[in-house]
């Protein structure tokens, strides 16, 4: 066991036939994949990261938007109010106008129907004095003398008396 | 291991250890299966075998990295192809009927030599004749320590593997002869077993070790 020999040659070409498979077969290809596993987990590293950086970039957007909007909402509700304001105004300036209308309305009907009932009350006033003081006088006066007569005296009452009466 | 002239034969007028060579042959069959069968569908998610293959691998690509520096790539085929051969010639031996190819001078003090030349070579293409220089440093009278350094190195790590492993073979072929029956040598020869592979791992390793750091003393850039 311990004479040396030929086999010192032989197992130190029995080792370098080793040391070249065990590279080509086994050492070679578990550095590939060691390589190529840290570079997927770099890589893996590296689009979290990214990832991170966007979802971060969109929070920031989304917040921004929200806060835009919620500004808009709010000038949208301040329009609305406004406008509501304005139309219930304009729509108590109408009723009052409309009532106003009606009023006068009301008023120029009172006032046609009292000028009408007046002419109606003047005109039977005159037959009815006709009458009254054809009878009572029994003068045979002329027709138109005589309506002219009462006419004048009935006119002269209108203007003196009935012009006064309130109605 | 049965000691025997039966086993030598003569060839280009050298003889040559049969056994030795069978031996080391089937521990290379042995080293390249597994190292085949365990990078074979290699996964990015490692499982099984490719674990342990992957770890062995990846520590002793750390130690030659940290001992030797940006070079130690081009040489961790070879100081990994080492362990692995040593580790499985150490445990060879304690199959019954098998004997570890690393019980012989001839395996180990080859592997010791093809280390101390591969350094002296190396240093010498890498570093030019500023590698001569640091034998005579730091004065001329230590060119003598140094060259019994380097002479010391192949010795050394050819006969504490030889010693380490002869031994542990030589006492499981005596403690049968040594105990009274079997089953008193069961529980020394399973000791025994047990702290032999012990010893064969820790020898694979210290011998890979120390050649790495020799390696790394002769071919390690200066500037790193």
């Amino acid at each position: 066991m311990i004479n040396i020999d030929g086999t010192l040659l032989a197992q130190l070409v029995n080792f370098i036939v080793l040391v070249i498979l065990l590279k080509k077969f086994a050492y070679k290809p578990i550095m590939k994949m060691l390589h190529d596993r840290q570079a997927k987990i770099a890589n893996s590293i590296e689009s979290a990261e990214n990832d991170e950086k966007k979802a971060q970039q969109v929070l920031g957007e989304y917040q921004k938007q929200l806060a835009d909007a919620r500004v808009s909402a709010q000038s949208i509700v301040d329009k609305a109010m406004k406008r509501a304001q304005e139309e219930h105004d304009a729509s108590i300036a109408q009723t009052k106008q409309e009532i106003e209308q009606m009023r006068k309305n009301a008023k120029e009907d009172i006032a046609r129907d009292r000028e009408r009932a007046a002419m109606q009350l003047k005109g039977e006033v005159v037959s009815l004095s006709m009458a009254a003081a054809s009878k009572i006088i029994a003068v045979n006066i002329d027709e138109s003398t005589n309506k002219k007569l009462v006419g004048d005296f009935i006119e002269k009452l209108d203007k003196d008396k009935l012009g006064g009466l309130s109605c | 291991m049965v000691e025997s002239a039966a086993h030598e034969f003569m060839l280009f007028g050298l003889s040559f250890n049969a056994e030795t060579l069978e031996m080391t042959w089937m521990v290379m069959a042995v080293v390249l299966i597994f190292s085949i069968v365990a990078t074979r569908n290699m996964k990015l998610v490692p499982t099984g075998l490719q674990n342990i293959f992957e770890m062995v691998i990846t520590g002793l690509n750390d130690q030659i990295d940290a001992s030797i520096g940006k070079r130690g790539s081009l040489f961790a085929p070879f100081l990994i192809s080492l362990f692995l051969f040593l580790l499985i010639s150490n445990w060879w031996g304690l199959i019954p009927g098998m004997a570890s190819p690393t019980n012989t001078l001839n395996t180990n003090l080859g592997l010791a030599l093809l280390v101390v030349v591969m350094l002296h070579v190396l240093g010498f293409y890498y570093k030019g004749p500023r590698y001569l220089k640091h034998f005579f440093e730091p004065f001329a009278f230590f060119v003598v320590i140094k060259l019994i350094e380097e002479v010391a190195k192949p010795i050394t790590l050819a006969f504490r593997l030889f010693g380490n492993i002869f031994a542990g073979e030589l006492l499981i072929h005596i403690l049968p002869h040594l105990l009274p029956n079997i089953i008193a040598e069961v529980i020394p020869g399973v000791l025994w077993l047990g702290f032999s592979v012990f010893v064969g791992g820790v020898q694979a390793f210290v011998f890979t070790m120390l050649s790495t750091s020799y390696l790394a003393e002769s071919i390690r850039d200066e500037d790193e």
